[in-house]
């Protein structure tokens, strides 16, 4: 990996290529054909690998800090995947500027391979929240005397971006040690009337909302904040499939009562504002709070991930601020919080 | 609630700490797929302390068994289009399905060489009403070390 930015040896190349083909232009975006192709000349990278670390990097719900901006259609959450490389255009996103400028050695380290870990990839670093990660090193550089256990309160747990509950041994993980970590989606009780009012707050203009008939008390389950290496549209296939009768539950019925969930109706009330949300109505007299843990079982509303950082938590922070000591780490740490607080879109996945 | 031990004799507990990708061994063989589990899931049933990520099924290579396993996984997969019709399924591998309750590999060519003998040697474990019929924990445990390495 990029020794002053912790960006990966390919991440970094398309960062490079990107920064290469605007010409000298302060903004400017490049057709992803024209990446690749540059990529595959000057590197040997396979097209589509380096196109899927393209999208990666510029897909706001896998990474805290997106180092690319995608223009044109780079896909969904769910089973819409990006256009072809011919019809998509990438540039660098703030961050990914900040990225190649630490690499260059114009400003000092940056952090940012430490926020953004390589989970998305399927390694095994978790990404971890940016201010927390920022701070954290602030408070090293103004109190070098801050204990480890001070140090791993400041970071807190791994953040994966939808605001989904990340649970496991996190003290193992910030010791250094192998973790399995859940990654669970919100799962609440709840009635027609709130999901009304969410959805009519949510719903893109002239969108018609689907629970205006029930009634307000109606009770109902919501689904939201699913992990962010799930597909949305996958988990309510599953859902909708659980639901179904099978021809095995008369031969089995302990198992067809054990794998059944007792939903009437799933609806996905996913919107362009309010990310990705699913409303089951049980049946009449289902249990609700059983039927939520089922729920919570279902592959993609629960994920598990291994995990496992470098070494630990404080000795990983302590051992970057030690190899940067006679930079300007301040200045670059602010330029980093800028270059996030330019990015925030305020959306929800 | 439990799942009965079969012929290895001991009671499994299905509560909270049960493994959810475990029922997929057993909605298969609901389906009427006769297969041998294997892997960590056979591991976990045979009370070897190890956790459980998948299920890893070796399959009957028999062609009325393959036609079953792929109605069964085309009923089970997520993205049902991902299945490979039967005749493809005398031919390779290996069938990875991601299903409700996690991944499902089906050991094809594992179950062409080896059928008889993991058969012979496995037992029956009900989970809830289902027989599943899992592998023996030496035969599971050779199987581990040969795909994953000591």
């Amino acid at each position: 990996m990029g020794q002053r930015s912790g960006v990966g040896l390919v991440e970094l190349a398309i960062l490079e290529v990107l920064d290469a083909l605007r010409g000298g232009r302060s903004w400017g975006a490049v057709p992803c054909d024209k990446v690749l192709t540059t990529l595959e000349h000057e590197m040997d990278l396979d097209r589509k690998y380096a196109y899927q670390v393209l999208v990666d990097l510029a897909q706001p719900w896998k990474l805290p800090a997106p180092l690319v901006d995608g223009i044109g259609n780079f896909g969904g959450r769910g089973d819409d995947p990006p256009a072809s490389p011919r019809y998509t255009e990438a540039q660098l996103s703030p961050v990914g500027e900040i990225a190649l400028a630490a690499e260059r050695g114009e400003i000092a380290r940056v952090p940012i391979g430490m926020i953004n870990g390589n989970t998305h990839r399927e390694g095994i670093r978790p990404p971890f929240r940016p201010a927390a990660i920022i701070d954290a090193i602030r408070q090293v550089l103004s109190r070098p005397g801050l204990r480890g256990a001070q140090i791993t309160t400041i970071v807190g747990p791994p953040d994966f971006i939808t605001g989904c509950t990340v649970t496991g041994d996190l003290v193992a993980l910030a010791a250094g040690q192998h973790a399995e970590l859940g990654l669970h989606a919100r799962v609440t009780v709840s009635d027609a009337g709130h999901v009304r009012d969410r959805e009519f707050k949510t719903a893109a203009p002239g969108h018609r909302t689907t629970l205006l008939t029930r009634d307000p008390g109606d009770p109902v389950i919501v689904i939201d904040k699913l992990p962010p290496y799930s597909n949305p549209d996958e988990v309510i296939r599953s859902i909708a499939d659980r639901a179904q009768g099978q021809d095995w539950h008369r031969r089995h019925p302990e198992l067809g009562a054990l794998t059944r969930l007792p939903i009437r109706n799933v609806a996905d009330l996913s919107g362009s504002r309010g990310g990705s949300w699913f409303v089951c109505v049980p049946s009449d007299d289902a249990p609700l709070e059983e039927l939520r843990d089922q729920l919570l079982k279902v592959h993609g509303l629960s994920i598990y991930i291994t995990t496992r950082l470098p070494r630990p938590l404080p000795a990983m922070i302590m051992t970057w601020i030690r190899a940067s000591q006679d930079e300007d780490l301040p200045g670059s740490l602010t330029a980093l919080e800028n270059a996030l607080a330019q990015q925030q879109d305020g959306a929800e996945y | 609630m439990t799942a009965a031990a079969g012929d290895i004799g001991r009671v499994i507990p299905v509560g909270s700490e049960f493994p959810v990708v475990v029922l997929a061994a057993a909605v298969l063989a609901a389906e009427r797929v006769s297969g041998v589990l294997v892997g960590s899931a056979a591991l976990w049933l045979r009370g070897e302390p190890v956790s459980v990520g998948d299920v890893d099924v070796v399959i009957d290579p028999g062609l009325p068994n393959l036609r079953r396993l792929h109605d069964a996984l085309a009923r089970l997969a997520v993205r049902p289009t991902s299945v490979p019709a039967v005749y493809r399924l005398r031919e390779i591998s290996i069938v990875t399905v991601f299903s409700s309750y996690g991944r499902i590999d089906c050991m094809l060519e594992q179950g062409r060489c080896d059928w008889q003998r993991l058969r012979d040697g496995a037992g029956y474990v009900s989970i809830a009403d289902a027989p599943v019929l899992v592998a023996s924990a030496a035969d599971a445990w050779a199987l581990r070390l040969k795909f994953r390495g000591p």
